[in-house]
């Protein structure tokens, strides 16, 4: 296997000593892949961003990104590499101007700037607005104009730190296929988010991350298979049945299957729906509970996120 | 040919903060101060003597005070391109922190000697000839390079300590204006003045640039004008260096 893009070895790294904002993280990024990072809010992903285009320097641990090691090779690193930061970042001046300035910082010629300034200004919609000052457009059309202006330069690797927040489903999906065109010539995204319908439509490998742990990493139908058996039941019982029944469900479902509760509603992962299907109505008729929704369907990759983040990492919570 | 980092960096400076309400500042206000005061003081000089010749000396006074204005664009830069994400940005592409501020610091001695220049021109249209030679114009034109970096600096350095937008506007119309005022650029130093007065002036960078700007512009140079220049340039040396430091330890954005 040809090395690594992103090669990090339990990384850590804390903010003034108090608090690991990551905590023994390792895993590699191959070329051509769209590598995703799932986490809540303060799971240490932007902190993984960061460290990964050289804007901090992590406390201990290894970190190679093309096989040099960011504390010495940064500049070298940061020319071959783009980036789109969480927050916002503009120019004073029109929308077509901050391709135009973005791209002179990049040493893009001159010509080949503004065939590529057009380009991107049609692929991303930007038509209407490229004429008005940057700070005077909305949350959804800055985000687009930040993205598309980051594939003004070549690159080998892009890191996008939720991208499409803010953007309406047809942006989103625009740049998403974007994305995998790209992957296509040979781009490597380091891609991060909280929507996992997006991760699932265009990441190859997802790795989640909670408080600057990795709790999993595998590709997105290996995860799928790995968390949470082969079915997901969604079960709604009646207000006040499920303090009662929840426990009893949980004890009368035997091996095979996990259980994940809030409130009225539960989760339930197994690997023979019909068998699990008969156990909750035979149980619910017994105890007297009444069933307000029962649906059966496959594991999505939310599934996983929420099992892999309650269970620490371990499959179906060790069941 | 591909530009290198600093002339990119420089061109972007530029080109983001050569807006209509930008150039207004930074020329129009000492160009109003040019004609304003030119005038309207003269006619207390003439009272007390001076007569027209007020506008003369008023000229190189006000060129030194474009090292002021092109300090102030400097750390107003800084600010922005922190509150605006554009230093984090930038910082991850293909630039060092060094480089992005020997671009300010550049940028900033453009700002200066651009706006010194246009002064010049105002002064000769309104003077219709100037007293200046050419080795004058290139020690006025140094003299302010070295207070465009003072100021740079100065300003870089309170932009890498403050971290509220309002907090740094006082600072700065504060520094602005205790420096324009307890300075030569106005007025000259007088042994008349309260103790306070005369130790800000003393140790004001401006008072020092003024004085060697006006040296240049009527070609009178003293040993007084050159003690002046050799504090300037020192103090310039320990000003740039705290700036570097706190802009080097300094977060990239204001998140």
């Amino acid at each position: 296997m040809a090395d690594p893009i992103v090669l990090a070895e339990d990384l850590r790294h804390s903010y003034g000593g108090k608090r690991f904002a990551l905590n023994g993280v390792s895993f590699s990024v191959q070329k051509g892949e769209v590598f995703g990072l799932l986490g809540k809010n303060g799971a240490g992903k932007s902190t993984l961003i960061k460290a990964m285009t050289t804007l901090i320097r992590p406390t201990s641990g290894t970190l190679r990104i093309f096989g040099m090691d960011p504390g010495k090779d940064g500049k070298r690193i940061r020319s071959r590499i783009g980036v789109v930061q969480q927050g916002e970042s503009f120019d004073f001046t029109s929308v077509e101007g901050n391709f135009d300035v973005y791209g002179v910082l990049w040493g893009v010629p001159r010509e080949e700037r503004h065939r590529r300034r057009e380009a991107l200004i049609q692929r991303f919609g930007l038509e209407e607005i490229r004429r008005r000052r940057s700070f005077d457009i909305s949350g959804g059309q800055k985000r687009r104009v930040q993205v598309a202006r980051e594939f003004i330069h070549d690159m080998e690797i892009l890191f996008l730190d939720e991208p499409t927040v803010g953007m309406d489903v047809i942006m989103r999906r625009t740049l998403l296929d974007s994305i995998r065109e790209e992957v296509k010539r040979g781009l490597t995204v380091v891609f991060t988010t909280h929507n996992l319908e997006e991760a699932d439509y265009v990441c190859d490998r997802i790795a989640v991350i909670d408080e600057g742990k990795l709790l999993v990493l595998d590709e997105v139908e290996n995860l799928k298979r790995l968390y949470g058996g082969k079915k997901t039941i969604d079960l709604t019982v009646q207000p006040g049945g499920a303090a009662t029944f929840f426990p009893a469900l949980e004890e009368g479902l035997g091996p095979g299957t996990s259980i994940t509760s809030e409130g009225d509603s539960v989760v339930i992962l197994t690997d023979d729906p019909k068998d699990s299907l008969a156990k909750i109505l035979e149980l619910s008729q017994k105890m007297g509970v009444q069933l307000e929704w029962v649906s059966v369907r496959k594991n999505t990759l939310e599934d996983v996120f929420l099992r892999s983040v309650s269970h620490g990492g371990e499959p179906n919570g060790g069941a | 040919m591909e530009a290198p980092n600093i002339t990119r960096l420089i061109y972007r400076n530029i080109k983001v903060n050569t807006d209509p309400g930008s150039l207004t500042i930074l020329i129009g206000l000492p160009a109003m101060y040019l004609v304003f005061f030119g005038f309207g003081f003269a006619s207390l000089a003439s009272t007390a003597g001076g007569g027209s010749t007020y506008l003369s000396f008023l000229t190189p006074g006000l060129m030194g005070f474009q090292a002021v204005m092109a300090g102030s664009v400097g750390g107003g830069m800084l600010w922005a391109d922190r509150r605006w994400g554009m230093l984090a940005q930038l910082l991850v592409g293909p630039f060092t922190r060094l480089q992005y501020l020997m671009g300010i610091m550049l940028t900033s001695v453009a700002f200066g000697l651009v706006g010194a220049l246009v002064m010049l021109g105002i002064a000769y249209l309104l003077l219709g000839a100037l007293p200046v030679s050419f080795v004058g114009v290139l020690v006025m034109l140094a003299v302010i390079t070295v207070g465009s970096i003072f100021f740079g600096s100065l300003m870089l350095l309170i932009a890498a300590l403050v971290k509220s937008n309002t907090t740094y506007n006082s600072i700065q119309i504060l520094v602005l204006f205790l420096v324009n005022f307890a300075s030569t650029v106005f007025y000259p130093f007088s042994s008349g003045l309260p103790t306070a007065l005369k130790v800000l002036f003393a140790v004001n960078p401006l008072t020092y640039i003024a004085d060697a700007v006006r040296a240049g512009y009527f070609g009178t140079y003293t040993a007084t004008v050159g003690y002046e220049v050799v504090v300037l340039c020192a103090e310039t040396v320990v000003v740039l260096f705290l700036a570097t430091r706190a802009y080097m330890r300094s977060d990239v954005s204001l998140d």
